[in-house]
């Protein structure tokens, strides 16, 4: 026994050190603070647990950044990082929040609907913690997430997820997943409660459209797509249409499912008044027949094996050495929610959206996402909002 | 409640281990896996993972 002291001692020291080594990156990551600029439009900044009291003094809590038009007119809510590993959602609603004036009609932006996914990782993928956007002033740095939320706001996972109030079996990881979890309830599990504050949110609103913006692998059918339901159907392919036409990119239309439960486009019409739209931009990223997952990957979309596999006609959306840049995703991502608030605008004068300052697909591409984010060390005092 | 009682169960089972870790008195190897053993519940229960 005694002649094994320093063996253990050296393992103790081993132990330690692992866990120093491994976990104080995960921490620093859970804990760092991503500052959002208020632009121009922004009228008022609130938290998500005010439409659901269950939230509060939680990770899962998050900001509802609101743009209240100077005329009244129609609202709508665009929610970023239901899914924290597709970022262009993200990296979309930030982009309306720091330029975007409503004229008619307010605007509710969720920036991190998942803020408990935001603060997780998917260490086997080797996924990065953090990725920085180039800017006309420097780097922007973000967090980088993983489909669901943290175990360590929710947990323990039961063995299969029994969807809230349709009773249909998912897989156990989807009580993590907040496009699974709507419509939520108040009192279940946290990431129910994140559905249901955004619920309450469009019922006690009067929200008329929502607009959940989310990344798909190149290689899943439902990629680069509108996914709507029956309601929302007339609008997405009006929108759909007119982007093709007028801005010259494909984004076809889906029909949501109706035996399919606790997706946002099909819950949120199912539930309340408001007309769901969620958009699929491709993110190579996410496919799993890659190179390492890196942070230039993640950032440019390109991959030489994608490219073999696109050559093979065995992906979803057109693919060559261009890749799939972020430019691209985020520009479709703006354009499109821009042109279901002006057909939901034109089929519903009396309720108009209209929104002004937010770049389109082409100013984008040419300009890239980082030039149209602002830098938080020159903003005023006060428009900076931690998240 | 739920999540309070697996904790209670992490800190438990992290106990069990270290007091393991503690009695071994022959094999080396075991003594490395007590360790591999302990790595996640630390790292849970110290909510870093």
């Amino acid at each position: 026994m005694k002649k094994d002291i320093p063996f253990r001692s050296v393992l103790v020291a081993v132990l330690l050190g692992l866990v120093l080594w491994g976990g104080l990156p995960l921490y620093r990551h859970r804990h760092c603070g991503v500052p959002i600029i208020k632009g121009p439009g922004v009228t008022d900044v609130r938290k998500l647990s005010e439409y659901s009291p269950g939230l509060a003094g939680t990770m899962a809590d998050s900001a509802v950044y609101v743009l209240e038009g100077r005329e009244p007119g129609g609202k709508a809510l665009l929610m970023g990082n239901t899914h924290s590993n597709e970022p262009e959602g993200m990296l979309s609603a930030l982009i309306v929040i720091e330029n975007g004036v409503v004229e008619k009609g307010t605007l509710y932006v969720i920036p991190f609907f998942n803020a408990s996914g935001s603060r997780n990782t998917r260490a086997g993928d080797g996924y990065p913690l953090y990725f920085d956007v180039t800017t006309d002033w420097g780097a922007r740095r973000f967090r980088y997430g993983n489909r669901d939320a943290s175990p360590l706001d929710q947990w323990p996972d039961p063995d299969v997820y029994i969807h809230y109030p349709d009773r249909q079996l998912l897989s156990y990881i989807d009580v993590r997943n907040t496009n699974r979890t709507w419509p939520g309830r108040a009192d279940g599990p946290l990431m129910e409660r994140v559905t249901f504050g955004a619920m309450e949110l469009m019922r006690k609103e009067g929200i008329d459209v929502a607009v959940d913006v989310h990344g798909a692998e190149t290689m899943f059918p439902v990629t680069n797509c509108i996914v709507a339901p029956e309601k929302s159907v007339r609008i997405a392919t009006l929108a759909s249409l007119t982007v093709k036409a007028m801005e010259g990119f494909d984004n076809h239309v889906e029909t949501s499912p109706a035996g399919f439960r606790g997706l946002s486009h099909r819950e949120i019409g199912d539930h309340s008044g408001t007309m769901p739209f969620l958009l699929e931009a491709p993110i190579p990223f996410l496919d799993q027949p890659t190179g390492p997952k890196t942070v230039k990957f993640l950032l440019d979309g390109k991959d030489p094996f994608l490219l073999s596999l696109s050559k093979k006609k065995k992906l979803f959306v057109p693919y060559d050495e261009g890749g799939w840049p972020l430019e691209k995703r985020v520009g479709q991502n703006l354009s499109v929610t821009l042109e279901i608030f002006r057909q939901f605008t034109k089929k519903t004068a009396a309720r108009p959206i209209v929104v002004r300052g937010v770049p389109r697909y082409a100013d984008v591409v040419k300009a890239g996402v980082g030039h149209f984010l602002a830098d938080p060390s020159k903003a005023a005092p006060g428009a900076v909002v931690v998240n | 409640m739920i999540m309070i009682a697996y904790y209670v169960i992490t800190a438990f089972l992290l106990i069990l281990a270290a007091w393991n870790f503690i009695l071994e008195k022959e094999r080396r190897q075991d003594l490395v896996l007590y360790v591999l053993v302990m790595i996640p519940l630390i790292l849970r229960l110290l909510r870093w993972k």
